[in-house]
């Protein structure tokens, strides 16, 4: 699975991340938390690429990936999503899904002019894949619908599909369920579970507590970028240290 | 009617140099403010082997195929930067091929230029020509549509969209960008060096000038009119620019004033790019929303 | 052979300033407003040409008085645009303000083409005696840009690290939203951006007409050279935006020693191709960051 061993990241004499080291269970869901300005988002960007690592290492399933840039990344089956959505507002959300799906032979230019067909072919699969994702996530209304035009909710579930799209083997969200309301929360609880039974590996981050402990089979603490605490969601309402972060935080406020 | 032919061989050219422009600018998003380094390259180098006997049709290609190496050359270093300084980085480079043309005289004559470029064999040449050489820009006008239409309506150009809009989520589906924004350089340099080929063979005279920064602006201006996202929205640009660069010909100007309507033009060009981006960036034709067939 | 060599690089100093005074307008605009202005090499020819119509009839003032009113309309224009076209811009994709601003360039250099005419202009002024100082020559005319350039690094210098207008362009250029919320008068820092440019570069283009002359392609020729010492100096980097320009300056010049001289703009583009192939974030650019 991922193993990350003294990851480290500083911006100008700020350390963001320091001397994390952990690894993640083979199964399940993983949960990452910490207050504001932990570094958590930080961390995520270092093991998909999109930061370059001062030090340390990020290994996934044996092989080296930190210093890979992120396409390499995806393409080993590490995928992602941002804290903000970045749906491609222009695109149908049926394209949204298609276009998610890598290595698709339509997208070099050699098989464009000289095998049309296989390109057809390739292309009326995905197709296919999209419309049944967008029936497990309950977007498939809104499949030709602008995907600007979904409220903030649906967003994140779409980029959800647009995660499975790829067969990953890691998935990796960053705060999935922040700022939508509790039917659609519920919703996408439901999708995480069952990909989780269908041995997909979910890495995490989260505010929502209750959800934490619900969903995950063991949690990481971070604060002010180290790792204070790993464990199972019991322990770590029990754990001082992880006290002290949350409520360290709310007496300074 | 020979004057008709003339704008519609203009129209044609400019529709095939917008439209190369626009699989950069308008589909991958590259800011490439000198394009017309490759259109120069592709008419000195076509005008220049046909000079020294090479057919005509054959000079046009490598003329493009030059371009299109150019462009994979330029795109080595250039596109490690993002956005504002690759945008500087294809001006510099429009500005160094300027120079080359105007300074290399053994080789491309210099600020004289090369004369007497020679028009296809089966065209003919002189003014009975232009109906056979029209055919022959539309033509090439046509298969540059095909072969852009292919690669736009298509993952490829679905994939240019996604860099374009958001380059982190294309890395974090795992398109690999530098490659794809290569490409497109790389086809759309060959168009533009074929466009310049069409247009050393049409003028049968080209000097530098011709390919100064000034005359970027007039592509840019097609595709900015016309619209990115699609590909008859830089043709629709292209006639609309050459027929207003024309038109103004016909209006009486008393003789005193003839000195002020190049400029006046050039201003006008820039008002209008000010207000496009002003009022209506998107262009004339917007971008397709729904789902397409690939 | 030492003093061809001096003579190249008094030459190349003297270049060196001018360009630098292009390069820190430019990266001036860039640290607070994020985007490359295009059209700053026609701040340059208006500043050039407007102290050109000052010293000619009906004004017919001496260079040094024209050169005020000529500066102070440039700061209009450099307002004007701002206003009128990039503040309305702002929000947009980063884009759209590009192409604005070439169309602005093309707009403003063709209404000089217009009042002006493009053939070659100067000062009318007389021909400039020549000192020679230990083995180099040098003109009158290039200690006065030396010093003006000089004086204009001295005051800005004062002005950024001394005022309190100074500490807010510096903290606007850090991080724009939080000077915002931090309170500081984001108009004003606007407009001392601009005024600050637009003097610059009028001032850097009256410097270089007077010393050679003057068309509408002035500011062009020269944008491509404040460019090249923008990026040496790293993003939005004043200072090392000037320590760029007087590198290109020193470089060009003593490169001439050889190349042919047609080629000496070469200089400034090698100078762009290699940075761009081993450091493109600049000599003294921040390294790391989001690939």
């Amino acid at each position: 699975m991922l193993t990350l061993n003294q990851v480290s990241k500083g911006f100008g004499g700020v350390k963001a991340v320091e001397d994390v080291s952990f690894t993640l269970r083979e199964t399940g869901i993983s949960g990452l938390i910490g207050p504001n300005g932990s570094g958590k988002t930080t961390l995520f960007h270092l093991i998909t690429g999109f930061y370059v690592l001062d030090r340390g290492t990020v290994h996934f399933q044996n092989g080296r990936i930190s210093g890979l840039p992120p396409h390499k990344i995806s393409q080993k089956g590490i995928v992602r999503t941002f804290q903000q959505t970045r749906v491609l507002p222009f695109l149908s959300v049926l394209d949204n899904l298609v276009a998610a799906v890598p290595g698709q032979l339509g997208e070099r230019l050699f098989p464009l002019f000289f095998r049309p067909g296989k390109v057809a072919r390739e292309e009326a699969q995905n197709r296919e894949k999209a419309v049944s994702v967008l029936e497990t996530i309950n977007l498939i209304k809104m499949k030709d619908a602008p995907a600007g035009d979904l409220s903030y909710g649906q967003q994140k579930l779409l980029e959800i599909g647009r995660v499975l799209m790829a067969d990953p083997e890691l998935i990796i969200l960053d705060e999935p369920t922040a700022g939508i309301n509790p039917s659609l929360i519920r919703n996408l609880v439901t999708i995480l579970k069952d990909l989780r039974d269908r041995s997909i590996k979910i890495f995490l981050i989260e505010h929502n507590m209750p959800l934490v402990s619900e969903l995950c089979d063991e949690i990481f603490v971070m604060d002010s970028g180290r790792l204070i605490f790993s464990g199972s969601p019991g322990a770590v309402h029990k754990n001082e240290q992880v006290i002290q972060a949350y409520l360290g935080r709310e007496s300074e406020a | 009617m020979d004057y008709l032919y003339h704008i519609l061989i203009v129209c044609l050219i400019y529709a095939v140099f917008a439209q190369s422009l626009n699989l950069e600018l308008g589909y991958a998003g590259l800011y490439n403010f000198g394009h017309i380094a490759f259109f120069g390259i592709g008419a000195y180098t076509s005008a220049l082997l046909s000079l020294s006997g090479v057919p005509v049709l054959l000079a046009m290609g490598i003329g493009a195929c030059l371009a299109a190496l150019a462009g994979a050359i330029f795109s080595l270093p250039a596109l490690r930067l993002s956005g504002d300084y690759f945008g500087v980085a294809t001006f510099v480079f429009a500005e160094m091929a300027h120079l080359f043309f105007l300074n290399q005289r053994d080789l491309t004559g210099g600020p004289m230029g090369l004369p007497n470029i020679p028009r296809p064999g089966f065209t003919g040449s002189g003014v009975e020509s232009l109906p056979y050489f029209l055919a022959f820009v539309l033509g090439g006008a046509l298969v540059t549509w095909a072969v852009l239409q292919r690669i736009t309506v298509s993952p490829f150009g679905r994939a240019l969209k996604v860099i374009r809009e958001d380059e982190f989520v294309a890395q974090a589906l795992g398109k690999h960008t530098f490659g794809f924004k290569t490409q497109a350089i790389v086809v759309g340099s060959f168009f533009a060096g074929s466009a310049g080929a069409l247009w050393a063979h049409y003028i049968t005279y080209i000097s530098p000038s011709d390919f100064s920064l000034q005359e970027t602006i007039l592509v840019l201006l097609c595709v900015v009119l016309g619209g990115k996202g699609t590909n008859w929205g830089p043709v629709l640009g292209a006639f609309a620019v050459v027929f207003f660069g024309e038109f103004v010909r016909f209006i009486p100007i008393p003789p005193e004033y003839t000195r002020f309507v190049a400029p006046a033009q050039g201003m006008a060009y820039g008002l209008i790019l000010i207000l496009m981006m002003l009022k209506r960036p998107q262009g004339i034709i917007p971008e397709g929303r729904r789902s397409r067939k690939c | 052979m030492t003093a061809y060599y001096a003579q190249l690089l008094a030459n190349g100093i003297f270049a060196g300033s001018v360009y630098a005074m292009f390069a820190v307008g430019l990266a001036m605009v860039y640290a607070v407003f994020k985007f490359i202005n295009f059209s700053h090499g026609e701040l340059i020819t208006w500043g050039a040409y407007l102290a050109l119509m000052f010293c000619s009839p009906p004004f017919s003032l001496p260079l040094y008085l024209a050169a005020v009113p000529a500066l102070a309309i440039t700061v209009v224009l450099a307002l004007a645009q701002d206003y009128l076209v990039y503040r309305p811009l702002r929000q947009s994709n980063p884009i759209a303000i590009l192409i604005a601003s070439i169309g602005l360039s093309y707009l403003m250099r063709n209404a000089v083409r217009l009042f002006w005419g493009s053939d070659l202009r100067t000062y009318e002024l007389p021909l400039s005696e020549g000192l020679v100082i230990m083995g180099i020559y040098i003109t009158k005319t290039q200690i006065l840009i030396m010093a003006a350039a000089l004086v204009f690094f001295v005051i800005l210098y004062l002005l950024l690290t001394r005022t309190m207008l100074g500490k807010s362009l510096r903290a606007v250029s850090d991080n724009m939203e939080l000077a915002d919320i931090m309170g500081i008068d984001m108009k004003k820092v606007t407009i001392t951006i601009w005024v600050l440019a637009a003097v610059f570069a009028g001032a850097g283009g009256i410097l270089v007409a007077l010393d050679t002359s003057m068309e509408p392609m002035l500011g062009m020729n020269s944008l491509i050279k404040a460019f090249a010492a923008v990026l040496l100096g790293g993003a939005g980097n004043i200072w090392g935006a000037l320590l760029g320009g007087m590198f290109i300056g020193i470089a060009e010049n003593l490169g001439m020693a050889f190349i042919s001289p047609d080629y000496k703009d070469f200089i400034a583009f090698a100078v762009i191709i290699i940075l761009l192939l081993f450091k493109p974030k600049g000599i003294f650019g921040i390294a790391g960051g989001v690939r």
